[in-house]
């Protein structure tokens, strides 16, 4: 979809910004250029739109030398956010959020129907408030969503983004990550991003183009350069905790015991020691007569005196989903007295149980699975 | 309209003072101006004013954009110090050089009053324009706006305030320039001060003079209310939004 073909950048003072990169986004990927302050990133990405020129290479979109293209045709075709938002000051955010719609020539109702969906979209409701609101009337997380909102205004298949979340503060960052994600999910959009923080990269990238001095330095998946940084400087880059980041990429489901051991809740003290006995286990998840998750018995409680699990029993109200990233459950079972997670459906209903040997034996499994990269990771690392 | 009353009061004492000594009629053997030569004078002053600040604006607008396009940028340090010499020159100076070179009359008036206008509004939207913060002409350009679209859309709206600002000054400090018109026989309020002012009577003197501060005031009003008409709401400082609501 995008393709940069031994692509180098030279100022006219002298500065090699970017330097005989070569590297492709494929349809639908979420590509995120990475790497320290000066590397080159915003001058890769400008270059792509054409609003710096190469000194040498070929850029295609499409399979289209950009060159070929109208300059504007080209640039009105991909969404474009640049680090410092850039509303224009004198236009409401529809105005704003429809610029290029309008230079498409959309009519009035269609503008004012996709401003409704695009504030909608990034969670500024009720829109018919900030469809007539000028920039200087809004915070600056608002004013960094309804950048996107403009980005993906015309709905470009194209998304080039500079930092789009760089000026907030990390909570609202947080949840613009977790929303555009969301909206990702939905849209598709084959997507250049800019960031040099690391933990946006791996949250958000299908890919992470790592650069320095202007050189590509690795570019594949985030898990891959987690596991196998290519050389001392993507593993400085990632940092020493990697593996712990690496933990944010899994999910409860590929961590947890689908059969735990459980214990109804009426059931009798007897019965739970029995069966605790009997699978060589030291807890029991409690569920009630609907499967529903109630909390845990251990060895420990069952020695009090009672006559059913529920008189005993640990309540515990923290749990997990099938989709919750590991180091987030990691964290509540270090929290916990238990030291388990249990994992519930939509219901409350019990689907699984994470311990930490469940995690320890499926973070070994996954490491030793890269160790043997799959063909689309070694392709991409000839590629870089 | 709180703010709007202390202008009023003092245009309301300018005509007060005028239709005051208007009324005197005479002082000594020396008639003043009678109603319809002062109200003939009151419109040529107009017109002197208005000429000269349309002319300025037809030329010092572009001037002053081209000025910011990339090519011609090398130019703005002489523009920078022509304003300056432009300020330090006298006013009566400026306007006997042109009344010399163009001969008495209207035109000499309007063109020197012209020149000097022209400065300012040079310089504001010079400045108004260079001010466009390059965040927000990036993003237009990486959305695909034409260069044309880019100036339209983008620069001169942002610019607006900055240039009116310009137009403003310029034009009110001209009505008080444009008695000194009266001395090259371009006609004006001017001519009533001077003639008080040979005669030594005062009450000519101020019908002469009332009408020109009054003129600057309401000019001056507006104009105002132009500017702030033509500054997009979403640029007006936060305070004034408060009490728009
Ligand atoms: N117009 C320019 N003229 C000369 N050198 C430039 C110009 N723009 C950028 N550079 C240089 O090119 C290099 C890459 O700049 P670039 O803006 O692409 O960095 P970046 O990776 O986006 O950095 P950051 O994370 O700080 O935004 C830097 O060394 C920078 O100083
Ligand atoms: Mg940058």
């Amino acid at each position: 979809m995008i393709k940069l073909e031994d692509v180098t950048k030279i100022y006219p003072d002298g500065t090699k910004a970017v330097d005989d990169v070569t590297l492709e986004i494929e349809k639908g990927e979420f590509c995120v250029l990475l790497g320290p302050s000066g590397c080159g990133k915003t001058t890769s990405l400008k270059m792509i739109n054409r609003l710096i020129s190469l000194s040498q290479g070929k850029i295609y979109v499409d399979g289209r030398d950009v060159y070929q293209m109208d300059v504007n045709q080209l640039r009105r075709s991909m969404g474009y956010a640049i680090q410092e938002i850039g509303l224009f000051p004198h236009m409401t955010v529809e105005q704003n959020v429809t610029t290029v719609p309008r230079l498409l020539g959309w009519s009035k109702a269609r503008c004012r129907e996709r401003t409704a969906e695009l504030l909608d979209l990034v969670g500024l409701s009720p829109p018919e408030t900030f469809m007539r609101r000028f920039p200087n009337e809004l915070s600056g997380g608002q004013k960094q969503r309804v950048g996107v909102a403009r980005c993906l205004g015309a709905d470009p298949p194209i998304l080039l983004m500079d930092e789009p979340f760089g000026a907030i503060d990390p909570i609202t960052r947080e949840r613009l990550q977790d929303e555009f994600l969301r909206i990702q999910d939905e849209i598709r959009k084959t997507i250049a991003f800019v960031t040099h923080d690391i933990h946006e990269a791996v949250k958000m990238g299908d890919t992470i183009a790592l650069m320095r001095d202007g050189i590509l330095v690795q570019h594949a998946p985030p898990a891959e350069m987690l596991a196998h940084p290519k050389d001392s400087f993507v593993e400085d880059f990632v940092g020493s905790d990697r593996a712990l980041k690496a933990l944010q990429l899994m999910r409860v489901r590929d961590v947890m015991d689908e059969t735990p051991p459980k214990v109804r809740i009426d059931e009798s003290l007897e019965t739970a020691r029995g069966r605790m006995q009997e699978l060589g286990v030291n807890f029991l998840a409690v569920v009630n007569e609907d499967e529903r998750f109630e909390g845990w018995v251990n060895r420990r409680v069952l020695r009090r005196s009672g006559e059913q699990v529920k008189d005993v029993m640990m309540r515990y109200t923290v749990t997990g989903r099938r989709d919750t990233p590991v180091n987030e459950a990691l964290s509540l079972m270090l929290g916990s007295a238990i030291g388990n997670l249990g994992v519930v459906d939509r219901r409350d209903k019990l689907i699984g149980v994470v311990t930490f040997r469940s995690l320890s034996e499926a973070i070994q499994a996954s490491y030793s699975e890269d160790e043997d990269p799959d063909e689309a990771h070694a392709e991409r690392e000839t590629a870089a | 309209m709180k703010r709007y009353l202390p202008m009023l009061v003092a245009l309301g004492g300018m005509v007060g003072l005028t239709i005051w000594m208007t009324n005197i009629g005479q002082v000594g053997f020396f008639p003043l101006a009678a109603p319809s030569k002062l109200l003939r004078e009151v419109m040529r002053h107009l017109q002197i004013v208005v000429y000269a600040a349309a002319l300025a604006i037809g030329v010092g607008l572009p001037l002053g954009f081209v000025l910011t396009r990339r090519a011609f940028r090398f130019v703005s340090p002489i523009l920078v110090g022509l304003t300056n010499m432009g300020q330090t020159l006298p006013t009566l100076a400026f306007i006997g050089i042109f009344a010399v070179v163009l001969g008495l009359g209207l035109q000499a008036a309007v063109i020197a009053l012209a020149v000097y206008a022209l400065l300012p509004i040079v310089r504001n939207t010079y400045a108004g324009i260079r001010s466009v913060d390059p965040a927000t002409k990036e993003a237009a350009r990486g959305m695909g706006m034409s260069t044309a679209q880019i100036v339209w859309k983008v620069e001169l709206p942002l610019a607006m305030p900055v240039i009116m600002a310009g137009i403003r000054t310029s034009t009110v400090l001209n009505v008080g320039t444009a008695a000194v018109a009266g001395m090259i026989g371009a006609g004006g309020l001017g001519e009533i001060i001077m003639s008080g002012l040979a005669m030594r009577v005062t009450e000519m003197v101020l019908q002469g003079a009332a009408p020109t501060a009054g003129l600057a005031i309401a000019l001056d009003a507006v104009l105002g209310t132009a500017e702030q008409w033509l500054t997009p709401r979403g640029m007006k400082p936060a305070t004034e939004m408060v009490f728009r609501g």
